[in-house]
């Protein structure tokens, strides 16, 4: 039932009728009558969602997987992805610490050779310095192992959540399939490009973008640049 | 063609990782003086002080894009003419366009290689020296 359905006509009437003869008491207490029937309506469908809601939780039961993911694994999907935010961080200053050392120790054997009498002695500890730095930067990719691990692990929590939210429209007799398509309007994307939007890493992101930094510049000589 | 290697260049990106990325392959082909800035808004005062003979920056930033920052320089009587390369992983047609549009003298998406910015900045001053 509507709102509409339910405002009384007579008293709707007799407002506008007290307005008109500068009734301003009388015309108060109308609207205030007139707003009371709507708050209570309003007051009764609120009620009427939360004991669906209820109802709806009940129905699944505690054990549910959508329960249970919004529990246990949504807490944790922002910690494990920040862990791979921070290491893939450290990998790549411990890396170019490594790298930095070791072109300066390039620079450092150059400078030494040459000089002509150039002694084994010398040469030694800066190639075995240059050999250590090599080292590192083996060992920092070490973080790909752990990053991919967690990763994996995230995409598992993902798809399971996605299967969980499918059931859950399902048993509430919504058709998956029928949901819209998103429209994207072209005002919101201009602004998405605008502002920048990273890697585009997904099928539909890929649409209209550049393979390679080839086409770039095809598309950059058409243009004189 | 000969590229004065004693310029100023200003490397603007957010992530410090790919400012020393940036840095060291600009090193490697010579160039020595480098100041830096994490964000558009942080470059823009740097760059009114007219110090700088050379932009590299990225496009998506928290505060000021590059692209903004590129427009900001564009569009300033003193800074117009400064030499401005934009490296980003943002690669629609439209975008490359636009900062075609807003006047970018090179472009690289990332990620990139040294040959391809060594290519680009010989490019682009190139085309400095034809215009003088």
């Amino acid at each position: 039932m509507t709102f509409a359905t339910k405002i009384d006509k007579d008293k709707v009437q007799a407002l506008l009728l007290a307005i008109e003869n500068d009734q301003g008491d009388e015309a108060a207490q109308l609207v205030d009558e007139l707003t009371k029937i709507r708050e209570t309506e309003l007051h009764e469908q609120l009620k009427q969602l939360t004991r669906n809601l209820h109802q709806t939780l009940d129905d699944l039961g505690e054990d549910t997987p959508i329960l249970l993911h919004a529990k246990h694994d949504l807490p944790d999907i922002a910690e494990r992805l920040q862990y791979v935010v921070d290491e893939t961080n450290n990998a790549s200053n411990n890396t170019l610490n490594s790298a930095e050392n070791a072109l300066g120790l390039l620079e450092q054997l150059e400078t030494l050779s040459s000089d002509e009498d150039l002694s084994q002695e010398q040469v030694k500890p800066v190639l075995e310095k240059i050999n250590h730095e090599l080292t590192n930067i083996m060992l920092a990719q070490s973080f790909q192992d752990l990053t991919g691990q967690v990763l994996n692990r995230v995409i598992l929590i993902m798809t399971a959540l996605e299967d969980s939210l499918k059931d859950l429209i399902a048993r509430s007799k919504h058709e998956y399939e029928s949901i819209p398509e998103r429209v994207e309007n072209e005002l919101d994307q201009k602004a998405q490009e605008e502002k920048g939007m990273g890697p585009n890493v997904t099928q539909k992101s890929k649409l209209d973008t550049v393979e390679s930094q080839a086409d770039v510049d095809d598309l950059l000589d058409d243009l004189g640049i | 063609m000969q590229i004065n290697r004693d310029m100023n260049i200003l490397v603007v990106d957010d992530f410090s990782t790919m400012r020393r990325i940036v840095k060291n392959l600009l090193k490697e082909l010579g160039f020595s003086k480098f100041d830096e800035a994490d964000d558009g808004a942080t470059a823009w005062p740097m760059v009114q002080s007219g110090k700088y003979d050379f932009i590299v920056s990225d496009w998506n930033m928290p505060q000021m894009t590059g692209i903004d920052l590129l427009r900001r320089v564009r569009a300033d009587e003193n800074l117009k003419n400064t030499p401005f390369l934009l490296i980003t992983a943002e690669a629609k047609r439209s975008q490359i366009l636009e900062a075609a549009q807003a006047g970018v003298d090179g472009y690289i998406v990332k990620p990139f290689t040294a040959a391809t910015l060594n290519e680009k900045i010989q490019k682009i001053f190139a085309r400095v020296a034809e215009r003088q």
